[in-house]
Parts: structure tokens; C-alpha cells; sequence
């Protein structure tokens, strides 16, 4: 039943539509202490909390999507909405040309979830035992079983991990079990969220060239949330980032590295005291430290390369420690919001980068 | 089979498994039905010696000891529902559980009797060796296979209640306050404390009339007097109790989901 509406629905179209979703919460308020506890059993204060209002989205076959926010935005909410688990307020979705809150199981053997704050593995067993066990809750056959986990076991690199508990393996080796056995059933949409959360660098790199590879290879479609920059920057085309349960931003991953991902800030420590202040055109000095050893800059990256900046300080002294920092999310929405402020210049505003103090201009 | 035995009884045996883990665990769990087994004997010993017959409502001291240890060892090695459900809700894990193309109720109770299994298996060993020290053999083997029986469908139904207290997670978060209710209910009315047939005739009949009795005294009274009428009458009454609950439990189902708020982000 469920195949012959997915047939339907067409090769290319949109695979997740979703028009006006909103979704509040009644959430009891307690005040400190015990009277506060009874007070809230006897007479509860209810307050509505808008977790997501109004929002509306498409997203592609394939495609690989992001959806960014702070912590609170809306984004678990939106995800679990999108697998059926919660019911909305108001607004329709369809995902696979299914309802899900409406038709949570059928949509369940289409799309995989990972949710990276909770282990889905069963902790005390191999990774192989829990995915052969979710072969038979996907009602596959044996022999596809076993071929999509050697399929899989390469592609993460996890063959040598399935046979050890999974209580036993690093966050980033689990990971990647994890992520791997939310495709066993070779979902056609894979919803990620936070699934670098709490990993090292590597590891998250790893993570990522791992989602970006099974995207080519099984043209599996990935909507990812993070509230790392970072993960959207390298792995998705297309980005929607949330603010209060809003849309504040949609467009081309492309387009935002352009306008708001382009702002560099460097702090660098040097061996002896520079003989004359540092100054480079397109760079400002944020922070010079009184002892005159520490620096702190910010540059454009598309009007100053960060090589020149960099060739620049090491002919200025010996540099004994260096960083180089994106801006945060919260100062790429803030900069989203001063961009489309009504009453300051939009072009102007959307054009720079945005970050205010931070950004030197030419 | 069915996808959809295979399915339930993958989860079952997973779960076997991970109970097997930590044998050590298990084991200290199940000890603790010695320190009940020793109270019962004295209590019981003393209240036969006072009685000065050989049998009361036709139990003797070791009918009614080996029926006690029936009963301490279901309602020992019985997983919590209710508690399994609201930890899920309070986690989040409930998130993957409600996204995967099971039924959430039959997961849980397929790694509920899993955990009840393993746990019973060890109890039973523990308890049924100390009480045959003390009192002699245990009923005659040939009614075991009705009393296992009569134990599966035990744990069904209080599954099926302490599931329903457990949806009400979905809402409220909390469910101790009727866990605690259902949980001396089980112990009094249930059967637990002393076998339903010793209650005064008025009170004994109400006992028998809820459905606390057929999750214990049933299958324990089966396991010390195995006569198939028996059996037949209280396997019907835990059957039909089951099929009432069932419903109860896709009428409480469908009112769950609509309402659940899941914890984080």
C-alpha cells in the first residue's frame, strides 16, 4: 500500500513537504522548594511554550539539508514531528507522501533517525547482535541482512567493532554503529539529529565524510540538524536555520558562507614582545594584550586571504600558539538578524558580513 | 513463522542475552528471596502449631510454602512496565522505540518477559532449593508445564495493567503514585502475602473477582494443587481478564499518542 504512494508521489519531487507545522507545549510551572512543588499539584500554572510556529519547507530526493539553530530552536521537535512521533498543533507534512503522525509505522520502514544525545544500540551487546535484530524488526531476509551489513561495516569502517560490546567503544567509534544501523533497512531519507555531539575533531570529520559518502552511494536523502556551523558548512548544499521555532534563513549552504561564514577571528601568541604594534590592511586588532605577547584579529577571508594574514604574522615574530575561529552560530544569527533589520539598510547589511564590530570592511 | 513472531521474539531473545550479562547481578537479586522465604516458614510454622491441624483450606505448611515461593519468585523477577515506559518518556529514548515499525506495547513486552524469564529462572533455583531443604519436595513435576503456563499468562496481564499506568507517562511523566496503588493491591489482593484462600469468605471472593489475583494466585495455587479443572477454570479467568485489558490497553494507546511530549531539544 504504502509503496504504490511513494511510486506515486513521483522520482524527484519533494520527499519531505511540510506547510505551516506548529507545534505548542502546556508545560507545568513549578517554583523553587517544596511549597512550590505542591503548589504546582494543587493549582499548576500552565504556560504555553511555541516550540515551532509556522513553518514551512521542501526537501528534495537525495538532497542533503540542514537544519540549524541554537539549542531550543525547534529542531528535535521538527524531526520528531517528521517521524510521527509527535502530533502538531496546526500545519500538515508529508514525508515519503506519507502523514506521519498518521501513518508512523508505515513511514518507519522508509527513513532511518539517529539521535545523537541517545544510544539506540543496545549497550550492553556486539553492534552485530542489534542489527541483526533490527534485520528482523524491518522484516528483512537473512541474506539481505548480512549483505547490507558488510556493505555497511566497510563504508564506516566498523567491521573490526561489531563484534564488541558496544559499552566498550569510544563515542566516535559508537557513533558510527549507530549511524550505520539506522541504514540496515536502506531507509530513503535518514534524519540526523546532533550526531556529532560531544565528538573530538577527528572524529567528527570522520562522522561527516561518512554521511556525505552514504549520500552519494545509496542516494539516500539527509536531513541534518546541528548547532555546529561546522557540520552544515562541510556537508550539505542547502540550509534552513531556525531561531524561536521560526524559519530566519533558507538558501544555498554556498550563499551563507558567502555573507555570513566568512569572518575569521585569530588569536595569536607570540615568543617576545613585537617591537612595533601589528597593522594589516582589511584586518582589524580586536585585542592587543597589555604584555604586548597576545593578539587577537579579525578579517574578512573573501577580501584577505587567511595565508596572508598568517604569512604576515610569522614575519612579525615568532609565533608560539595560534587559533583560528569561525564565528559562532549565535553571531551568525545575530548578523542574519541585523541583515534583515527593516529599518537599517538591507543591501548594504546583507552584503558585508554582517558581524558589526568584527568586520573590517574594505 | 510469522514476520511478525519473528520480529517480537528477536526482541525477546536480544533481551535474553543482555539480561545474561551479568550473571553475578542475577544471582544477587534472586538471594533476596531467602531472606522472605525465612520469615514466611517461621510465620507460617507457628501459625499451623497454633492451628494443630494439618491443613488449612486444604494447604499443608509445605503446600503453602512451596506456593509462597511461587508467588515471591513471580512478583521478584517481574519487570516494571510503568517504570520501563516513564524512563523511556523521561530519556527520550521513547523517541526511536514510537519511530521503528513495531508495536510499542508488545516491544516492551517482549523484553519485559525476556527480563522476567532470565530473573525467575535464577530466583526459582535459589528459593526452590531452600524451601525443599526445609519443608520436602515440591509438587509432583507432572503439573509444572500448567503452572508455567499459568505464570506466562500471570505476567501477561500484569504487564498489561502496569502498562496502562505506564501510558499516563506520556502525559504526566510520573508514575509512582500508581505504581505504588497497583503495587499493594498485587501484594494483598493478589495473593502475595498469603494465598487468597485463607481470606475470610466475603473478602476472598472480592479477591477473586479483581483482576490483581490472576497475576499470582492463580498460577501459584496451580503450581501446588495441578489439577486440570483448575487449571482450566483459572487459565479462562486470566484469559479473560487479558482480553479485557487488551482493550482497555488500544483505547489508552490511541489517547497516549496524540498527547505525548517528549523531553529535550
Amino acid at each position: 500500500m504504502s509503496s504504490n504512494r511513494l511510486a506515486d508521489s513521483g522520482a524527484r519531487d519533494a520527499i519531505i513537504d511540510v506547510r505551516g507545522l506548529a507545534k505548542t507545549f502546556q508545560v507545568v510551572r513549578k517554583r523553587a522548594g517544596v511549597s512550590g512543588s505542591l503548589r504546582a499539584v494543587l493549582r499548576p500554572e500552565r504556560t504555553t511554550v511555541d516550540a515551532v510556529r509556522d513553518l514551512s519547507f521542501a526537501m528534495a530526493d537525495g538532497e542533503l539539508l540542514g537544519f540549524i539553530g541554537p539549542n531550543g530552536a525547534g529542531k528535535s521537535t521538527t524531526i520528531k514531528m517528521l517521524t510521527g512521533i509527535l502530533h502538531p498543533t496546526a500545519g500538515e507534512a508529508t514525508v515519503l507522501g506519507l502523514v506521519p503522525w498518521r501513518e508512523r509505522r508505515q513511514l518507519a520502514y522508509h527513513i532511518g533517525t539517529v539521535f545523537g544525545q541517545r544510544p539506540q544500540l543496545w549497550f550492553h551487546l556486539p553492534a552485530i547482535d542489534t542489527l541483526r535484530l533490527f534485520g528482523r524488526i524491518y522484516e528483512m531476509d537473512d541474506a539481505l541482512v548480512r549483505r547490507r551489513i558488510g556493505l555497511l561495516a566497510e563504508a564506516f569502517e566498523i567491521g573490526h567493532l561489531l563484534e564488541t560490546p558496544v559499552s566498550k567503544l569510544s563515542l566516535g567509534q559508537r557513533m558510527r554503529c549507530e549511524i550505520a544501523a539506522s541504514l540496515l533497512h536502506a531507509p530513503r531519507l535518514i534524519l540526523l539529529d546532533e550526531p556529532s555531539i560531544g565528538l573530538d575533531v577527528v572524529a567528527k570529520q570522520r562522522i561527516r565524510d561518512t554521511i556525505r559518502d552514504m549520500n552519494a552511494r545509496e542516494d539516500v536523502a539527509v536531513l541534518l540538524t546541528s548547532h555546529d556551523a561546522g557540520d552544515i558548512e562541510a556537508l550539505c548544499k542547502r540550509v534552513i536555520i531556525v531561531n524561536h521555532g521560526r524559519i530566519i534563513y533558507q538558501d544555498r549552504v554556498s550563499a551563507l558562507k558567502r555573507t555570513h561564514l566568512t569572518c575569521k577571528v585569530v588569536g595569536v601568541l607570540f615568543a617576545e614582545r613585537l617591537a612595533e604594534p601589528f597593522a594589516m590592511p582589511g584586518v582589524d586588532v580586536l585585542k592587543a594584550g597589555r604584555d604586548g605577547y597576545g593578539l587577537k584579529l579579525a578579517f574578512d577571508s573573501r577580501t584577505t586571504p587567511v595565508e596572508r594574514v598568517l604569512a604576515q604574522l610569522v614575519a612579525a615574530g615568532t609565533v608560539v600558539d595560534i587559533t583560528i575561529t569561525d564565528p559562532s552560530l549565535e553571531e551568525v544569527i545575530r548578523a542574519i538578524y541585523e541583515a534583515a533589520e527593516p529599518d537599517g539598510a538591507p543591501g548594504e547589511a546583507a552584503a558585508s558580513t554582517g558581524l558589526g564590530a568584527l568586520d573590517a570592511g574594505p | 513463522m510469522t514476520a511478525a513472531t519473528r520480529k517480537y521474539g528477536s526482541i525477546f531473545t536480544a533481551q535474553l542475552a543482555n539480561g545474561l550479562t551479568y550473571p553475578l547481578d542475577l544471582l544477587g537479586r534472586a538471594l533476596s528471596i531467602v531472606v522472605f522465604l525465612w520469615v514466611f516458614l517461621h510465620l507460617w510454622r507457628s501459625v499451623y502449631a497454633t492451628d494443630g491441624s494439618q491443613a488449612i483450606a486444604g494447604l499443608t505448611l509445605a503446600d503453602t510454602l512451596w506456593y509462597l515461593m511461587l508467588a515471591e519468585t513471580i512478583v521478584l523477577s517481574k519487570p516494571r512496565i510503568s517504570a520501563d515506559i516513564a524512563r523511556s518518556v523521561r530519556d527520550g529514548s521513547v523517541a526511536y522505540q514510537l519511530a521503528r515499525p513495531y508495536n510499542f506495547v508488545l516491544y516492551h513486552f517482549s523484553v519485559g518477559l525476556a527480563d522476567a524469564i532470565v530473573r525467575a529462572a535464577m530466583t526459582a533455583l535459589v528459593g526452590g532449593a531452600l524451601v525443599w531443604a526445609l519443608v520436602g519436595p515440591p509438587p509432583p513435576a507432572s503439573g509444572w508445564p500448567l503452572a508455567a503456563i499459568a505464570v506466562l499468562l500471570g505476567w501477561l496481564l500484569d504487564f498489561s495493567m502496569s502498562a496502562l499506568i505506564g501510558l499516563s507517562a506520556f502525559v504526566t511523566e510520573d508514575t509512582s503514585a500508581f505504581d505504588w496503588i497497583y503495587s499493594k493491591a498485587v501484594l494483598v489482593l493478589g495473593g502475595v502475602l498469603l494465598p487468597l484462600d485463607f481470606l475470610p469468605e466475603g473478602l476472598g471472593s472480592v479477591a477473586r473477582a479483581l483482576p490483581f489475583a490472576y497475576t499470582v494466585w492463580a498460577p501459584a495455587r496451580v503450581f501446588v494443587s495441578p489439577d486440570p479443572a483448575r487449571f482450566l477454570a483459572l487459565a479462562g479467568a486470566q484469559l479473560a481478564w487479558l482480553a479485557v485489558l487488551a482493550l482497555l490497553l488500544a483505547a489508552a494507546w490511541r489517547w497516549a499518542i496524540r498527547r505525548v511530549a517528549i523531553n529535550g531539544g
